[in-house]
C-alpha cells in the first residue's frame, strides 16, 4: 500500500522508469510451478520403471510357479492313467507268455470296465520291417478305436514312431479332453507299444479354464495339446516365437522369457517342462494386461501430480503474491518517485529484508523530501541574501574619493554574501570622519549590526560630536541592537582639514597604519601603529566610555585602516597570508608613497595572486587615506 | 569541549590550566569553571581564537574576578588579542611569559622566543634578548610590529 502526502516537490527532472519485463510475481510462479513438476516428473518416470522391473519379475515369478504346478499335476494325471493301465499291460503279456498268444484276455477287459476314464487299449507290435501291427484290442465302446484309427489315419503311422523313437507320446487329436497315450514296452526281442484312449478332463478343464494367464500343455514340435479354448492353433509357434521351440534339441527344465504375439503385442511367457514325455507347460501373459497395474498406477499417479500441481500453482501464486505484494508497493512508490512525486511512502509491515527495503525506501524518500525541501529552502534564502547583498552595499561609500586635501580609497570583499565588516567616511563641516568596524562573526547576523551602526553613524553625523563621543553613541544603539549576542571592533577617526590633526577612538578593532615619510626607504618598523588609546567592543557593555586621542598628521602622510580579515586571507592550500607578508606588502606598496587610489591596486593585486580565487575565510576591508601633499586646506 | 583540550590540576586554592586547540564558536566555557585564589593558565598549546572565541573568553575570565590569574606562554595569537581587545586580559590577570615571533629572511628560519616576566620584561620596560640565532647561527629578527606587540607591557 503507499500512502502519499502533498505534492511532490515541483522541478524534480528524473529519469524514466524501465519498461518491465515479465513481473516477478510471474517469475516466482513460474520457479515455483516448474520445479515440483520436474522433480514429480522425474520421480514418477524412476518410480515406474522400477515398479515395472519389479511388476514383470513377479508376474516371471507367478507364472513360473504356475506353470511348475500345471507341470506336475499333468505328470501326476498321466502318471496315474499309465498305472491304472498297468494291469491290462501285464495282462497283455502275461497272456502271450501263458499262450504265445498277444492278445488282452477278457480278464483285461474287465479291468478296463472299471476304469470309467479309460476308453481303450491297444496293443501294437513293432514289425520287423518298422511298421506297426495291431496285436490286440480292448475298448469300453465296440468300434471306438476304428473310428479313432479311421479319423487319425494321416498322423497315426507317424505318432507311433514317434512313441517307439521317444518310449513315451501324449496326443490330443480329438479336439475335447480324450487323448491318446503311446508307452512303449520292450521285452525281449520285441517292442510293444500301447495306445491307450483315455480323458483327461480335469487337465484339460484347468488348461481352458479362463484366467489372468494362458496356459499350453506342448511337446517339443509346439504342438497344442490343451490349452484355452478357441484359440484356433494347433502349434505354438503359431502364436509366439519361443526360443525353446526354436532349437527342440535344447533341454527344457524351467524358465521364463519375453516374447511377442501373433498381433505383435509383447507376452511374459514361462515354462515348465512336465517331467513326462517332451511335454512342456507353457505360461503367457500379455505384458500389457501384467503391467496393468502399473498403468492404473501411472493414471492414478497422473491424477494425483496434476492436483498436485494444481495445489502447487494456487499455493505458488498465493506465495508469490504475498511476497511480490511489498515488492509491487515499492515498484509503484518509485514510480511515483521517479516522477518526482518524493512524498510518498510505503506501508510493508514484513519483518523480513523487503520490510527493511520499505523502511530503508521510506527513509530514503524522506530524506530526498527533506533535502529537495531544505534546497528550495536553501535557493529562497540565497535570494534573500542576495537581495540582502544588495542592500547592504548601498552602506558602503564610493571606493574612490577625493575630498579637500585628503584621497581615500577602499576595498571590502565579504567572505560570504553579505558581511560583518564595514567602513565609511563623511565629512562634518571641516573634518572627515572616517569608519571602519568588524561585527562578531561574519555572514547576515553580522550584516545586520553593520546596518544598525550605518544608521547609527548617519544620526551621529549630524551632532557634531568627537570620535569618543560619537563612539559612545554607537556602542548604545549596538547594544540595544545586539543585546550582548553580537559585538563590533570598530574604529573612528576624524581628520580636521584645518589643524591637519587626526582624533581617533578604538573599540578594540586592529590599529591603523600611519605610513609617514621619513628620510629613509620605508621600513617596518615605519609603520605606527595608532594605538595609543583603546576601549572595550562595541556592545560589550552600553555604559562603556570611550577615549580618544589625536595625531599630528603632516603632508603626504598616510593612513591604513584594515580589518583582522586581512592578514588571514588564504591561499588555496589554505596558508595564511599572514602578520609577516601583510605588513611586507604594505612596506612594499607604500614605499614610494603613491595615490591612494594605486595603493589600493597594488594591494589588491598582491593579496589576490597570493589568494588565486580562494575562498575567504573572513570579509576583507581596508581603506587608505592621504592627506595631500599640499598639506591641507 | 570540541576543539579546545583542557587538562586542570587543583593543588589546594590553586588551580592549573593547560589549554590547547582552537577557540572559536563553539567553546563552551561553563565545563571550565574557574575557582581558587590562583589561577594559572598554560596557554602554549592554543592556535587560534576569533571574534566569537574572544567574547566567550572574556565572558569566562569574568567569572573569576575574585581570583588572581597568570597566563603563561602566551602564543602569539593571544598577545595580538592581549594588545587588541580591551578587556581580554583582565584586571586580576598578568602575563608571566609570552612568544616572541623571531624570523631570518634570508635562511627561511623561524622561532619563537619565550619572553618572561622579570627576565625580559616587567611593567612598562622591556628587554629582548640581545641577538637570537637560529640554528645556523643566522641573526634573526622580530615578526612583529614592535610598537603593537609589546603595547600591553607599556600599560
Amino acid at each position: 500500500m503507499i500512502r502519499t502526502g502533498r505534492g511532490g516537490v515541483e522541478g524534480a527532472i528524473l529519469g524514466t522508469v524501465k519498461r518491465r519485463g515479465i513481473s516477478l510475481r510471474y517469475k516466482i510462479l513460474i520457479l515455483l510451478t516448474t520445479i515440483p513438476v520436474l522433480t514429480l516428473a522425474a520421480y514418477l518416470v524412476l518410480a515406474m520403471r522400477v515398479f515395472e522391473s519389479d511388476k514383470i519379475a513377479y508376474v516371471f515369478d507367478s507364472t513360473s510357479n504356475m506353470s511348475g504346478t500345471l507341470a506336475t499335476q499333468v505328470k501326476t494325471q498321466l502318471n496315474s492313467v499309465l498305472i491304472t493301465c498297468k494291469p491290462i499291460f501285464q495282462d497283455y503279456f502275461s497272456t502271450f507268455s501263458r499262450t504265445g498268444q498277444r492278445a488282452f484276455s477278457p480278464a483285461a477287459g474287465v479291468s478296463l470296465q472299471q476304469e470309467p476314464l479309460i476308453g481303450a487299449v491297444a496293443a501294437y507290435r513293432v514289425k520287423e520291417d518298422g511298421g506297426f501291427e495291431q496285436t490286440s484290442l480292448v475298448e469300453r465302446e465296440p468300434g471306438l478305436w476304428s473310428r479313432i484309427l479311421e479319423s487319425q489315419r494321416a498322423t497315426i503311422s507317424a505318432d507311433f514312431g514317434l512313441a517307439q523313437k521317444q518310449g513315451r507320446l501324449l496326443r490330443a487329436p480329438f479336439g475335447d479332453d480324450r487323448v491318446l497315450l503311446f508307452e512303449k514296452f520292450e521285452t525281449g526281442q520285441e517292442t510293444t507299444i500301447f495306445a491307450v484312449v483315455t480323458s483327461l478332463s480335469e487337465i484339460s478343464e484347468m488348461f481352458k479354464t479362463a484366467m489372468s494367464q494362458q496356459m499350453y500343455l506342448i511337446d517339443r514340435s509346439g504342438s497344442i495339446l490343451f490349452g484355452p479354448q478357441d484359440t484356433g492353433v494347433r502349434n505354438l509357434r503359431d502364436l509366439m516365437s519361443l526360443s525353446i521351440l526354436a532349437d527342440p534339441g535344447k533341454k527344457v527344465v524351467q524358465g521364463a522369457e519375453t516374447s511377442n504375439g501373433a498381433d505383435g503385442r509383447p507376452l511374459l511367457v514361462s515354462y515348465s517342462n512336465a517331467g513326462f514325455g517332451d511335454l512342456i507347460v507353457v505360461s503367457t501373459v500379455s505384458r500389457e494386461k501384467a503391467l496393468s497395474a502399473v498403468s492404473m498406477l501411472l493414471r492414478k499417479s497422473l491424477i494425483f501430480f496434476v492436483i498436485l500441481i494444481c495445489l502447487t500453482v494456487v499455493i505458488s501464486l498465493i506465495a508469490s503474491g504475498t511476497i511480490t505484494r511489498a515488492l509491487t508497493s515499492l515498484f509503484a512508490a518509485t514510480q511515483k518517485v521517479s516522477e518526482g512525486q518524493f512524498d510518498i511512502r510505503v506501508d510493508v509491515t514484513s519483518n523480513d529484508e523487503v520490510g527493511a527495503l520499505a523502511d530503508n525506501f521510506n527513509v530514503m524518500a524522506a530524506e530526498v523530501s527533506r533535502l529537495l525541501e531544505q534546497t528550495a529552502e536553501k535557493a529562497r534564502m540565497e535570494s534573500e541574501l542576495q537581495t540582502a547583498k544588495t542592500v547592504q552595499e548601498t552602506l558602503f561609500p564610493e571606493t574612490r574619493s577625493r575630498l579637500p586635501g585628503l584621497e581615500i580609497a577602499g576595498f571590502y570583499e565579504p567572505a560570504s554574501e553579505c558581511g560583518g565588516d564595514w567602513w565609511h567616511y563623511c565629512e562634518v563641516g571641516q573634518r572627515v570622519f572616517l569608519w571602519i568596524g568588524d561585527a562578531t562573526g561574519h555572514g547576515a547576523p553580522a550584516a545586520l549590526i553593520t546596518s544598525a551602526a550605518k544608521s547609527a553613524a548617519t544620526i551621529i553625523e549630524s551632532m557634531n560630536v568627537n570620535p569618543a563621543q560619537a563612539m559612545t553613541f554607537l556602542n548604545k544603539a549596538i547594544c540595544e541592537v545586539s543585546r550582548g549576542r553580537i559585538m563590533m571592533t570598530f574604529f573612528l577617526a576624524a581628520f580636521d582639514r584645518r589643524t591637519q590633526t587626526l582624533t581617533y577612538a578604538n573599540a578594540s578593532h586592529e590599529a591603523p597604519f600611519l605610513i609617514r615619510r621619513g628620510e629613509s626607504e620605508l621600513k617596518k618598523r615605519d609603520l605606527i601603529p595608532l594605538n595609543e588609546v583603546n576601549s572595550p567592543r562595541l556592545g560589550q557593555a552600553k555604559d562603556t566610555e570611550y577615549q580618544e586621542t589625536s595625531v599630528q598628521l603632516q603632508p603626504g602622510d598616510m593612513i591604513f585602516f584594515y580589518t583582522d580579515g586581512v592578514p588571514d586571507v588564504r591561499s588555496p592550500g589554505n596558508e595564511a597570508w599572514g602578520e609577516r607578508e601583510f605588513i611586507r606588502t604594505l612596506v612594499s606598496v607604500y614605499k614610494d608613497f603613491p595615490s591612494a587610489e594605486d595603493s589600493v591596486e597594488r594591494f589588491v593585486g598582491t593579496f589576490q595572486s597570493f589568494r588565486q580565487g580562494s575562498q575567504l575565510a573572513d570579509d576583507v576591508t581596508f581603506f587608505v587615506i592621504k592627506n595631500e601633499e599640499s598639506g591641507g586646506v | 569541549m570540541g576543539k579546545l583540550d583542557v587538562k586542570k590540576e587543583t593543588a589546594g586554592d590553586r588551580l592549573n590550566l593547560i589549554l590547547a586547540g582552537t577557540i572559536d564558536e563553539d567553546i563552551d566555557f561553563n565545563q571550565i569553571p574557574l575557582s581558587g585564589g590562583q589561577i594559572d593558565i598554560q596557554m602554549s598549546g592554543i592556535k587560534s581564537i576569533n571574534s566569537c572565541g574572544i567574547r566567550e573568553w572574556i565572558k569566562w575570565m569574568g567569572t573569576a574576578a575574585a581570583s588572581q590569574i597568570t597566563w603563561h606562554e602566551c602564543p602569539k595569537v593571544i598577545v595580538d588579542q592581549i594588545n587588541m581587545v580591551e578587556g581580554f586580559l583582565p584586571a586580576n590577570a598578568k602575563v608571566m611569559s609570552f612568544f616572541v615571533p623571531y624570523y631570518n629572511d634570508d635562511a627561511g628560519s623561524e622561532k619563537n622566543v619565550l619572553f618572561r616576566y622579570g627576565t625580559e620584561f616587567k611593567e612598562g620596560s622591556l628587554n629582548p634578548p640581545a641577538d637570537v640565532k637560529d640554528d645556523d647561527g643566522n641573526a634573526m629578527e622580530m615578526d612583529v610590529i614592535e610598537a603593537k606587540y609589546f603595547k600591553f607591557i607599556k600599560k
